[in-house]
């Protein structure tokens, strides 16, 4: 684990329950700062535009614009961002469909206890965690 | 302020784990239990009878209505409140029926859900805004028979429903005839019809029913 380290994130999932979850288990890391959230994809690339967050943590299935696409906007015009792909639910091809979206990681929701932290930690430092 | 113990019944993780931090800083309110399955739901409501259960409507093993529908039918005092990925609004009629008395949707913010504990913990319904619009739109100007509450009672006639009150208050089928002024013999079928269309058995049946439904004052 990269102890220390500090990241500034931004939650992005359209369920206010599921971001102050993944907002707790990230704000348990010293260092880690969630700096803003956002509701669907749009937001999500405007905040990240104005952020400038280290890791977006980003929801596949939101309303408006969802997921893929927001990671396909922030992948081209603010590069710098590591995006991590979280998704209730699996798919095959899930892996590198996040990645030619340009995506840095993907995590199941389900996994989100066990990996999450792990993956932003390896996205922190700027390796890619397709772990699921 | 009143303690409030809560079930939580939610598949996914993450949200169970969001509701609880959310409710967990409400003074007074308890996550008295978990469930990750419908049937579990059904369970631990049974052994904890807790006040609300905040029940998911898409999890395993038992769909989120029939599991509403066990809970509310074992534990009259624990309202459920359906947790949903939508708004759909043969979701809200299949889960009236079932007795359940507040729906949110998982895009709903924070404050519904804590706003829709606290009035189901005080026995009162609660739909957001948007589930009122949802369950308003469908009526097309007039509420469909089958949205009235108590469905049932809207069957009776009226003077079937001034019978059932007579006879609720203990009157007898003489004195009912009586206070109505037509014969003995068409009080006992009123009655007949009453407790057919009703599906009541004897005049407790009735009482109680009357009761429920605020026909008479218990």
């Amino acid at each position: 684990m990269v102890a220390g380290k500090s990241l500034r994130i931004l939650i992005a999932d359209d369920q206010p329950l599921v971001r102050r979850a993944i907002r707790l288990l990230l704000e348990s890391h010293a260092g880690w700062k969630v700096c803003g959230e956002a509701a669907d994809g749009r937001e999500a690339i405007t905040k990240t535009k104005e952020l400038k967050p280290d890791v977006v943590i980003m929801d596949l299935s939101m309303p408006s614009m969802n997921g893929l696409d927001a990671t396909r906007e922030i992948h081209s015009s603010c590069p710098q961002t590591q995006v991590l792909i979280l998704t209730l639910y699996h798919f095959p091809e899930l892996a590198r469909t996040a990645q030619r979206a340009g995506a840095q990681g993907c995590v199941l929701k389900s996994d989100s206890n066990r990996y999450l932290i792990l993956a932003v930690a390896s996205l922190g430092i700027s390796q890619p965690f397709f772990g699921a | 302020m009143n303690a409030v113990r809560i079930l939580v019944a939610d598949d996914h993780d993450l949200m169970r784990r969001g509701i609880k931090s959310l409710l967990q800083q409400h003074p007074g309110w308890e996550i008295c239990g978990e469930a990750h399955t419908g049937r579990e739901a059904v369970e631990k409501a049974e052994e904890l009878r807790p006040d609300v259960v905040i029940l998911d409507i898409s999890m395993p093993d038992l769909n989120g209505v029939e599991a509403a529908r066990r809970i509310r039918t074992s534990s009259p005092n624990t309202e459920v409140l359906i947790f949903s990925m939508h708004y759909s609004d043969q979701l809200i009629r299949e889960i009236l029926a079932a007795g359940v008395r507040g729906y949110v949707a998982k895009s709903d913010s924070d404050r519904d859900l804590v706003i829709a504990v606290e009035t189901l913990a005080n026995h009162k319904p609660f739909f957001t805004p948007r589930a009122t619009e949802v369950i308003l739109g469908s009526f097309d100007g007039k509420p469909p028979r089958a949205w009235m509450p108590e469905s049932i009672h809207g069957r009776l006639t009226s003077r079937e429903r001034e019978v059932v009150q007579l006879l609720a208050e203990g009157k007898s089928s003489k004195d009912v005839a009586s206070s109505l002024g037509i014969s003995v013999k068409t009080v006992e079928t009123h009655r007949a019809n009453i407790m057919r269309k009703l599906q009541l058995h004897t005049v407790t049946d009735l009482v109680r029913y009357a009761v429920r439904n605020q026909i008479i004052e218990p």
